[in-house]
């Protein structure tokens, strides 16, 4: 039926977008799940990472530094706008900051357009090498895509199950009330929270930049299908998001490879279908409500 | 009689304004902010009573759009007859996914919605392009036939259409708020526990209101199917989804005139803006976040009771002339 060897390469091409959309969910889901907030700006943070990784390889010649570089900036951005907009908006409900990220996202594709202006930029690939799995030639920096996507995933886990930092964020994600009145700074944990969620998402646009076109709207492209992986996962499950992050990038591969026009609309065909069969998500918990 | 007058003033006076400023802007912007009110007013009613943020409104659009495209483009040329048919199009489009969407809590309703937008858009681009023509649109306007009384093939005539559905859309929406249907669309927002202990069913409250609100909305598409002469997948781009919260909020969620002031604004901003820094979605995302942080309340949101006190003190004192559109 399908040939072996398109289905191989299709496998490691969902499974390499499913960790782009992996490293930008999670903080999405990581900040829903400690802050309820639904922060819609980590697709600015991404643009911004793949825009950075852009300028700084334009000009070192090197794609690690300026992916490097796109991490630091997205910290910098992210930690600028919790402490100016988040931190007013903490205590309101789950739409109005939604609409607030939004504002911020709108704004924030607004600078990155009056600085690096409308034109889609090109940013070449790394490493160019293919390696071969059963005889089928596979690009080694996809595979290196899935590989930093479980390296930040076992580092998370170890990071909220082996630290008394990530062991309060998990005791936040259950109830935030009981961590303050232990005598921990909870705005010092969302703060914290926030940068990881944007830095990864910096993280998430360099290391996509040599597979796209760099433009101005990327963001708002990627918006609903990262939206679909959180939702699908459920909103504040790390291991969900991992799970469905995966899916969705086998659904768009694999469905692409069938019938071309199913890549776009298939993930969301199976959102709606797992959303009314079971409202919380896959690993979504019945805590809903602060 | 005096009572039902006093009851219209608000509108009317409103429409009169609108109507009245065709004499100073061009008419294609006039149009425009009238049909994206009537755009919008679905989502207000939608985020302001129910409590219900939808990122989905374009699909609604879009419902409506094509089915008085296929409508002009494949079978009839009566403008009348396709605006009919998109506004039956959206009930039953509304009726068939809403008893699964508004069962959801709130921001996954945006989410949802948001989704059926997406499938809605690849749905006319791609998988249905032997009817759609995929991206390049249903072009129809040589179609439709020019009616007698009002010929809305003309853009000028269209203005006047538009204007009186506007305030038939408005006095409805005026209407919904004085019934005791409109205070359960409160309640539900507000307290969906009590509104159900009084023994009312917050499923069938919500099925309506998202009834209500998605058929206005497509009732806009049908009109702008009319007035573009075209339609094409680009009226429900998933990139426009938020346009109508956007404005909903800029003009003030939960207001009568919000949509409208909100519209306005909009509009105006895009074109003024744009002609001067060419980045007005610099403008708009950071005049959202500041709308947002002042408190939410919008444009009309903020100005409605600073315009009845000055009202009320104008009918005391009887000085200034500034005329205020209270509700």
């Amino acid at each position: 039926m399908i040939d072996a060897q398109l289905l191989i390469s299709a496998v490691i091409f969902g499974l390499s977008i499913g960790s782009i959309f992996f490293l930008m969910a999670i903080g999405l889901s990581l900040c829903f799940g400690l802050m309820r907030i639904i922060s819609l700006d980590q697709m600015l943070y991404y643009s911004l990472g793949a825009y950075i990784t852009y300028s700084v390889s334009l000009v070192t010649g090197s794609i690690a530094l300026g992916v490097l570089g796109g991490m630091i900036v997205a910290a910098i951005a992210s930690f600028a706008v919790e402490r100016l907009i988040f931190l007013r908006i903490y205590d309101r409900d789950i739409a109005f900051t939604m609409i607030t990220s939004f504002g911020v996202l709108i704004g924030g594709v607004g600078v990155i357009k009056h600085f690096w202006g409308l034109v889609p930029r090109p940013v070449m690939v790394p490493i160019t090498s293919q390696l071969s799995i059963v005889g089928t030639d596979v690009p080694v920096y996809r595979l290196l895509l899935i590989a930093i996507a479980l390296l930040v995933y076992g580092g998370l886990w170890l990071f909220l199950n082996r630290t008394i930092i990530g062991k309060a964020i998990r005791a936040g994600i259950e109830s935030v009330e009981h961590v303050e009145g232990l005598g921990i700074n909870v705005y010092r944990l969302f703060t914290l929270t926030f940068i990881i969620a944007g830095t990864l998402s910096g993280l998430a646009g360099g290391l996509y930049a040599p597979l796209i076109m760099v433009e101005p709207q990327m963001g708002l492209e990627v918006l609903a299908f990262v939206f679909m992986v959180v939702i699908i996962g459920g909103l504040g499950s790390i291991k969900g998001t991992l799970v469905s992050a995966f899916l969705v990038g086998q659904i768009v591969s694999l469905g692409s490879l069938v019938y071309a026009p199913l890549a776009q609309m298939a993930p969301f065909a199976v959102m709606l279908l797992i959303l009314l069969i079971k409202p919380t998500g896959l690993y979504g918990t019945a805590f809903l409500k602060r | 009689m005096l009572n039902s007058l006093k009851w219209w003033w608000g509108i009317l006076l409103a429409f009169s304004l609108l109507a009245m400023l065709r004499l100073f802007a061009p008419l294609p912007f006039v149009n425009e902010v009238l049909l994206f009110s009537i755009y919008t007013i679905g989502c207000n009613f939608l985020l302001g009573r129910v409590g219900f943020i939808s990122f989905g409104q374009p699909a609604y659009l879009a419902v409506g759009a094509y089915a008085a495209g296929f409508y002009l483009y494949y079978f009839g040329t009566n403008p009348y007859l396709a605006i009919l048919l998109g506004v039956l199009a959206g009930v039953i489009v509304s009726l068939m996914v809403g008893p699964l969407f508004v069962r959801l809590r709130s921001d996954y309703f945006a989410l949802v919605n948001l989704a059926l937008t997406v499938i809605i858009f690849y749905l006319m681009q791609k998988v249905l392009a032997g009817v759609t023509k995929g991206d390049n649109g249903l072009w129809f306007l040589a179609n439709i036939a020019s009616t007698p009384l009002l010929d809305i093939s003309r853009p000028d005539q269209f203005f006047i259409f538009a204007l009186l559905v506007a305030i038939a859309v408005w006095g409805f929406y005026k209407y919904l708020d004085d019934t005791l249907y409109g205070a359960c669309c409160l309640a539900s927002k507000l307290n969906e526990d009590k509104l159900q202990f009084l023994g009312y069913s917050n499923f069938r409250i919500r099925l309506l209101a998202f009834a209500i609100a998605n058929t206005t909305t497509a009732l806009a598409g049908a009109m702008y199917a009319i007035y573009l002469g075209l339609v094409s997948p680009e009226i429900a781009s998933p990139a426009r989804a938020a346009d109508p919260v956007v404005v909903t909020i800029l003009g003030g969620t939960g207001t009568l005139y919000g949509p409208l002031v909100g519209a306005l604004a909009y509009t105006g901003m895009k074109d003024v803006i744009s002609k001067l820094i060419g980045n007005w979605e610099l403008f708009i995302g950071f005049l959202l976040v500041f709308i947002m942080l002042a408190g939410e309340k919008g444009i009309w949101g903020t100005l409605e009771p600073r315009l009845t006190k000055a009202l009320f003190r104008e009918r005391n004192g009887g000085s200034g002339s500034k005329p205020g559109i209270s509700r």
